[in-house]
């Protein structure tokens, strides 16, 4: 690792502004304007946690929506003091914001937010990923032996979820009554998935559902991964398929 | 090299009298833009790192403007003037974007954002040493061997500036251009703030800046604080700043110019007129250089 002058000082600089203001990089600053030096570092000190503050405002908007302005803002503060940002696209930050949240005392009372920003995190994730061209529901069934294997476009992810979020994501912007033990008390899977565009489609999976999709995207034969799912009859499992192949997640049969 | 709008293009839509004013690339104007309208307007920026990592709607539309307009990519996660160099994989990125988007220009900001692969997301600036210079001249070659093709760099507005500081921003400004074979973006507000913030005079600076390297001219909004200027792209160009611009175009009529806004950003209508007023000092300057 160089250690020249302009390596110091950048080093210096970099742990100001994430941790706390360095005296060798403000004795070695004059402030613009009628700044004094401390107040110059200063204005990029404070710079920082505001755009990492907005960054999880925006991927986590909904639980800004939930937590409201000091709650979020204080949950921000401290997740920002914790983990700095090592990404060049500030849309990457905040992948340990659902156990951050999860960790905090607020969780006691609302148990289900690191849940529903683990909801909110996987949407972003999705909102990014390219999409995929599936196959065809008439080719699908030509190929769906008990032998054939699936292999799933990129637009796709799989929930298990220990608390029921999905409502209050779509819950309307107006909407400020609280939300209430019934609204996340239990579990939910979910498959969100993009279908011929970027529109983002969510739909509710049953527990065996959620099995039989999860081994069929681990590679799973169709027949094994159908076996595998607990309590998925036969019913079901043609009521899945039609699922799978109507939103075109698959793209491939091998 | 093409470095200009009329490079590169798929498709033109409205050009003509304004042929080399364009206007930073907005998701609030997506839906407005989408529905062709008629535009004052004859390219777009795009901020690099909002479609790097993605294969979303936000590229999905870059790609169809793409198809009607010319679009230069501006980026702010190079880190230049870093001693470690560019992060491992950005340039590659970078690289893959540029393929498909095809920009007829591609520039950054000359600081250096981050160190220790913690990245501030901000524009940090430079000493003014040969240090810095040789630092970025080499990441300048590294970029421009991976990019395959010359690269723009936009002079920082700054807050402070340090007692190690060897010659003024412009003579750095310049020298990093001429040793490291890239072009400069001139942010005549950037200019102007730090002018102001550094007491320094800003007709020196811009007047200092050889018209043959300059590729592209932004134009953006300060805020004044009361106890300092502060580049936040919030709001027009000042006074001060478009009489800069009409100094600083006079000599480089041709160069294509980009009305900056990135907060409290306006209605389609309200940047559309900024981007009118700049073409329209340009065009009064072209007409009164010698035939």
């Amino acid at each position: 690792m160089s250690d020249s002058p302009l390596d110091a000082l950048q080093r210096r600089f970099v742990r100001s502004i994430t941790f706390m203001a360095d005296p060798e990089l403000v004795a070695s600053v004059t402030g613009g304007g009628a700044l004094t030096a401390a107040e110059a570092v200063d204005v990029y000190r404070g710079g920082y946690p505001a755009r990492l503050t907005e960054a999880l405002g925006e991927t986590y908007e909904i639980c800004w929506r939930v937590l409201g302005d000091e709650a979020f803002f204080a949950a921000a503060r401290g997740f920002i003091a914790r983990f700095p940002s090592r990404s060049h696209n500030l849309s990457d930050y905040g992948a340990e914001f659902p156990e951050f949240l999860e960790s905090l005392p607020i969780a006691s009372d609302a148990p289900y937010l690191g849940d529903l920003a683990r909801y909110a995190w996987t949407f972003k994730e999705l909102f990014h990923a390219p999409p995929h061209a599936g196959l065809a529901a008439a080719v699908l069934a030509a190929k769906a032996r008990p032998e054939a294997v699936f292999r799933f476009g990129s637009a796709l992810r799989l929930l298990a979820l220990r608390h029921r979020v999905y409502g209050i994501f779509r819950r309307d912007d107006e909407d400020e009554s609280p939300i209430q033990e019934a609204d996340w008390k239990g579990e939910e899977r979910l498959i969100l998935y993009k279908k011929e565009g970027n529109p983002i489609y969510v739909r509710e999976l049953t527990a065996p559902e959620h099995a039989a999709l999860t081994a069929l995207a681990a590679g799973l034969p169709l027949a094994d991964a159908l076996a595998s799912a607990d309590g998925l009859d036969e019913a079901g499992a043609q009521e899945l398929f039609g699922f799978v192949s109507a939103s075109g997640i698959v793209t491939a049969v091998a | 090299m093409n470095a200009t709008p009329g490079g590169r293009k798929r498709g033109t839509r409205a050009e003509g009298e304004n042929a080399f004013v364009g206007v930073g690339l907005r998701p609030v104007h997506f839906p407005h833009l989408l529905k062709r309208p008629r535009v004052a307007v004859s390219w777009f920026e795009a901020l690099t790192e909002n479609y790097l990592d993605s294969e979303g709607r936000p590229l999905e539309v870059l790609l169809k403007i793409r198809d009607d307009f010319p679009v230069a990519l501006h980026g702010v996660s190079l880190s230049i003037g870093g001693v470690e160099g560019p992060r491992p994989g950005y340039l590659e990125k970078l690289k893959a974007l540029a393929e498909r988007v095809e920009p007829f220009l591609i520039t950054d900001h000359l600081c250096f954002t981050g160190a220790h692969a913690s990245n501030t997301h901000d524009l940090l600036p430079l000493p003014y040493t040969e240090e810095a210079i040789l630092t970025v001249a080499r990441n300048v070659g590294i970029a421009q061997d991976v990019l395959g093709r010359q690269i723009a760099l936009e002079n920082v507005s700054s807050y402070l500036s340090y007692r190690e500081s060897k010659m003024t921003e412009w003579e750095f400004l310049i020298a990093v251009a001429r040793r490291s074979g890239c072009k400069i973006l001139l942010d005549v507000n950037n200019a102007y703030v730090s002018a102001v913030n550094h007491r320094f005079s800003p007709e020196s600076y811009v007047d200092a800046v050889p018209a043959e390297l300059v590729a592209q001219i932004h134009l953006g909004g300060y805020t004044d604080t009361g106890k300092f200027l502060f580049d936040t792209h919030s709001r027009a160009p000042t006074d001060p700043v478009w009489e800069l611009y009409r100094r600083t175009i006079r000599r480089m009529p041709a160069t294509p110019v980009l009305i900056e806004w990135d907060e409290d950003v306006p209605e389609w209508a309200g940047l559309e007129a900024q981007a009118i007023r700049a073409a329209e000092i340009q065009r009064e300057e072209r007409e009164r250089q010698p035939a």
